[in-house]
């Protein structure tokens, strides 16, 4: 192995391997230079070691402040357990919703036969159009009713009112006349008495 | 360690729910190394302490987006790197890299041995990015493969940038190294 300052100095600061340090241990025994050399870096390493360390003129200390705090969804996606938990609820609600609101199966219809259909559509009519018919004609024949009484009535308030109102100019009739039998009366008994 | 990321782990699924109990716990375990990152980066202690606490209010505005809860150290100094040299470019025109610290004499004051004072001058003697590469791995113990995460850039150039920083350190440091262990 040639002198290498960088080697000394890798060596001195311990960033060698452990084949690499070998190497530079066995050199440094043999080469006076090299020996001298790592006496002066390790000195000076001493030197800057003597320089102490300071303390803080004072602490560093934050407040808790909402600020600085993080949203609750930036919480919760930086949680794996509690985001593992918040999709696993998802999936849940997302189970039952479907399994609340899913539409249910509609049967399946049968084959259709058309002569089948039409058959009992006939039979069907033929059993209402009978008590159909009666009941229309039933109906009919009780409107007509009604309407003839109604006329019937009617005529017979008329008459009434017409016989009435002949009894009265019979009346006035008579009074008309019994007044020209008594002006009359009264007439011939005055001539009578004259002559 | 592993224990420690198996609680990261617990506290950051727990922050990223909203539980800002567990996020003030999460900031106890890791903000004196931010700090000291940053500190060691922009050289002011209000300056730090304000860029820790931005860092730990957009950690927490962000955490939705760490992909890996294992890489949390990484993702939260990567933050913190860009925080940093956002306020670094921001003052570039009073404050070159390898100036003399404005705030230099406060730092001083709070080290009064030699060595800690030959250090702190060397540090401020590299670049941001070198001292950068520095803060991660000898203060920060990062792995090449984090600090490049970290950095958003190749592994090659954070041992670029941290072999360059240790040769300029080892030189500046020498002389002090010879008496201080002497």
């Amino acid at each position: 192995m040639s002198c290498s300052e960088d080697d000394l100095k890798d060596f001195m600061f311990g960033e060698l391997d452990e084949a690499a340090r070998g190497r530079v241990e066995a050199h440094v025994r043999s080469c006076r230079h090299c020996q001298e050399e790592l006496d002066r870096l390790r000195l000076t390493g001493a030197a800057l070691n003597a320089l102490r360390e300071e303390e803080m003129p004072r602490r560093i200390a934050f407040v808790s402040d909402p600020v600085f705090e993080p949203r609750w969804w930036q919480r919760l996606w930086q949680s794996g357990p509690k985001l593992g938990f918040a999709s696993a609820a998802m999936l849940s609600l997302a189970l039952v919703f479907s399994a609340v609101y899913r539409p249910a199966p509609q049967p399946v219809p049968a084959a259709v036969d058309p002569a089948a259909i039409e058959q009992r559509v006939n039979a069907e009519v033929a059993k209402r159009i009978g008590p159909a018919i009666e009941a229309a004609v039933a109906a009919s024949e009780a409107r007509q009713a009604k309407k003839t009484a109604e006329m019937v009535a009617a005529a017979q308030k008329e008459a009434a009112f017409e016989r009435q109102a002949d009894r009265a100019r019979i009346e006035e009739a008579f009074d008309y006349i019994r007044k020209k039998l008594g002006t009359f009366y009264m007439a011939s008994a005055n001539l009578g008495s004259r002559q | 360690m592993i224990f420690r990321e198996a609680e990261d782990r617990d506290l950051i699924r727990k922050a990223r729910r909203g539980a800002v109990e567990a996020y003030n716990l999460l900031i106890s375990r890791w903000e004196k190394r931010v700090f000291n990152y940053l500190l060691r980066l922009v050289r002011d202690r209000e300056d730090a302490l304000d860029l820790t606490q931005d860092v730990f209010l957009k950690a927490f505005q962000n955490l939705g987006k760490l992909a890996d809860d294992s890489r949390f150290g990484p993702w939260l100094f990567r933050i913190a790197h860009n925080e940093a040299f956002s306020l670094l470019r921001r003052r570039k025109p009073e404050d070159g890299a390898g100036a003399e610290p404005s705030g230099g004499e406060q730092s001083f004051r709070m080290f009064p041995v030699e060595l800690s004072l030959a250090v702190e001058r060397a540090l401020d003697r590299l670049s941001a990015e070198q001292r950068e590469a520095v803060v991660l791995k000898i203060y920060q113990g990062f792995k090449f493969d984090e600090m490049a995460e970290a950095l958003d850039c190749p592994v090659s150039t954070v041992k670029s940038r941290l072999y360059t920083a240790l040769d300029l350190l080892k030189e500046t440091l020498a002389p002090i190294q010879t008496r201080g262990f002497q």
